[in-house]
């Protein structure tokens, strides 16, 4: 796989240096990403799914009549590279650019193509990649974190009929920190202040969480449910320690946990369930998803194992539409016309975006359950109430 | 009592594998004054072979994991450090900086960077009755393979020829050559000796996890760096008991910092090691022969 991108980018900077300045009937993208280093297996699906809707665009005849031609940074893992990347993307032409699915690791190019007038395209599930903390032209495509923390605090509450909860907190990285928090203020909300029978942090790289583990094990009431923020590989290792202390309750968690790469590390998992963007194992109550990871299962000659393919794809294909209707690849022209979309049908699912707001936050996620080691899904569901604050 | 059983349980499970892990680092301090960073790849390595090796017998993996480690820790020896052997220590500091990421960038190209599921003691997952609490079989496994592999260690140390080379050349390895000591054969024991522990602790602590990944090794090498300083580089009793100090306080701190504080564990930790360092700067044990040498 990494030879393949790294021959893959090799191919695409020949592109660009043998046709510096795009020709009338190219329009040029840039993808600044993580094709290698520690960071490049939660890039991969993306820039997969990204060059599906670029090769749909194209095929359908281009945008504004243009063939979309994509050029390529390897941000090696290094966020600050990312500025480096933006810059050398945008002398190659580039009018809208893809960044990591991260806050952290996309904000520094995006910065520099704010500044530069170019479009910023990220799955970064952070509000701050937008109109707050970048600027008008980032938009990510992504339900923010405190949109899945409520929605996973409904969902337990309303669907599952769980009236107890206890959140373990990877402190590591902003996602977790923000969706625990909103699942813990719209817990509270439902369920009422004492339904969260307690609360625990640890990091990613702890080598142990025995002591957090000891904790649960040790309260008076078990709690009905298990809110885990966290991420590989600090998530599943945590949710192998909590199953082998005989705490067996439903385990939940958002879209960082998604995918079934590392269900070998919790062998015969059940009762754990995550949301995310589709599920790619085939079985989502919407067929256009499943139509989807079929084709990305064909095309790229892999089985998906994590939904962030889709995100890639919505994110030109919601660019795409956007300067068809502007008429025009100024990215003025096209933010102006991405800020009306109104449950605009995208592959992800109804997307809204507003002059303030460049991310979702009440589009319907699906719920992913595993059972005996395999996933499925349970069915989508959105949240009715999120707070952003 | 029943609520602290389970508490020291969990607290001597991390400071053993901490204390295996500083030893490891401990044995190549002393004999040849070489804090090796790559340490940790011998940590990961094996536990990728244990991967590679999931569906062999168990006996089979293990044993293979330990070769591994073995063959890479005096493959690096011979590779990297002998040549540098009496450069001054912080040349040998960087030298083991370059194999320990020269290592990773390799398993990040063969296996990629996404974990990959071990479980190299499934056999262990229950749980057995231990003064009325119910103990996680693998924690107490690792705590009593920590104590056993210490005083076997211990006994080597004691009891052995190589052995008595090997403190001798930790006292003062140019008068231990002097009188007859071979330096390449001490130096190459200590490895051996390293890798084992190093391979140890890969079967534990990836049966604790779950998984391995190209910086799996680096979480508890870093900590077992700070338990071999508090112990007193160059000396091995202060590394196994630096080890489980750490060990025990992170895991005591985790469980009775008010929830608040928690996330500020590490914060307090080093405070401690800090408080310690000002007050013994050479370590709670100090090596003896901490002169030049070699």
């Amino acid at each position: 796989m990494l030879r393949r991108s790294l021959f893959m980018s090799t191919t695409a900077a020949a592109i660009a240096v043998s046709a510096p300045v795009a020709a009338d009937d190219t329009v040029t993208v840039g993808f600044v990403m993580s094709f290698s280093g520690w960071f490049q297996p939660i890039d991969a699906s993306t820039i997969r799914g990204a060059r599906l809707a670029i090769e749909d665009i194209n095929a359908a005849g281009g945008v504004l009549g243009r063939q979309i031609e994509i050029v390529e940074f390897d941000n090696r893992s290094e966020p600050a590279l990312g500025a480096d990347g933006a810059i050398e993307v945008i002398d190659q032409g580039a009018v809208a650019i893809l960044f990591p699915s991260d806050f952290d690791f996309g904000a520094p190019g995006a910065f520099i193509a704010q500044d530069a007038g170019v479009i910023s395209l990220s799955s970064a599930s952070d509000p701050s990649f937008g109109v707050q903390g970048i600027g008008s032209f980032a938009y990510s495509i992504s339900n923010a974190a405190q949109s899945q923390g409520a929605l996973l605090a409904e969902w337990a509450y309303n669907e599952m009929g769980w009236r107890t909860a206890y959140t373990l907190l990877d402190t590591t990285i902003a996602f977790t920190n923000s969706l625990c928090a909103a699942f813990d203020r719209r817990w509270a909300e439902l369920a009422g202040q004492d339904a969260l029978l307690g609360s625990d942090t640890f990091r990613n790289d702890d080598p142990t969480i025995s002591s957090q583990v000891t904790r649960i094990s040790g309260l008076s009431e078990a709690p009905e449910v298990i809110m885990l923020c966290s991420y590989a590989p600090g998530g599943p290792s945590a949710i192998r320690q909590l199953r082998a202390a005989g705490l067996d309750q439903p385990i939940m968690t958002g879209e960082s946990m998604d995918g079934d790469y590392w269900i070998g590390a919790v062998p015969g998992l059940s009762n754990f369930f995550v949301v995310n963007y589709g599920s790619f194992v085939g079985d989502d109550p919407n067929p256009d998803v499943n139509d989807f990871f079929a084709r990305y299962a064909e095309v790229f000659d892999r089985q998906p194992d994590v939904s962030y393919g889709i995100r890639g794809y919505s994110l030109f294909q919601a660019w795409a539409r956007a300067a068809e209707r502007a008429g025009s690849f100024d990215a003025e022209a096209v933010a102006a016309e991405l800020d009306r979309f109104e449950n605009e049908p995208l592959a992800i699912g109804p997307t809204t975006f507003t002059p303030d707001l460049h991310i979702a936050t009440t589009r319907p996620m699906t719920v992913m359950q595993a059972q005996d080691g395999a996933f499925s899904a349970l069915g989508t569901f959105a949240p009715e109430t999120v707070h952003l604050d | 009592m029943s609520n602290l059983v389970p508490v020291l349980i969990d607290a001597f499970s991390v400071g053993g594998l901490y204390a295996l892990t500083a030893l490891g680092i401990g044995l190549i301090f002393s004999v040849m004054r070489l804090a090796n960073f790559a340490h940790a790849e011998f940590v990961t390595v094996p536990a990728y072979a244990l991967f590679v090796l999931s569906a062999q017998p168990t006996v089979m993996a293990i044993s293979a994991a330990v070769l591994v480690a073995v063959v890479l820790s005096l493959a690096t020896e011979r590779a990297a450090f002998r040549p540098l052997r009496g450069i001054d220590p912080a040349t040998m500091l960087i030298a083991s900086f370059t194999v320990s990421m020269f290592l990773q960038r390799l398993l990040v190209f063969a296996f990629d960077s996404r974990l990959k599921p071990v479980d190299p003691l499934a056999f262990l997952s229950g749980s057995v009755p231990l003064f009325g609490v119910s103990v996680n079989l693998l924690k107490l496994t690792t705590v009593i393979t920590c104590l056993v592999l210490l005083v076997a260690l211990t006994l080597f140390l004691k009891y052995t020829r190589f052995g008595l080379e090997m403190r001798a050349a930790a006292e003062d390895f140019t008068m231990s050559r002097l009188l007859g000591v071979r330096a390449n054969r001490v130096i190459a024991t200590a490895f051996v000796l390293s890798a084992l522990l190093a391979a140890v602790v890969a079967v534990l602590f990836s049966a604790q996890t779950g998984f391995v990944q190209p910086r799996f090794g680096l979480q508890i090498v870093i900590i077992a760096f700070v338990a071999t300083v508090i112990g007193g580089l160059g000396n091995l009793l202060g590394a196994a008991v630096g080890g489980f100090l750490v060990g025990v306080v992170a895991t005591l701190l985790q469980t009775y910092l008010p929830p608040d504080l928690r996330p500020f564990r590490e914060a307090f930790l080093f405070l401690i090691v800090i408080v310690v360092l000002l007050f013994r700067p050479q370590g709670l044990f100090p090596a003896r022969g901490l002169k030049e040498r070699i």
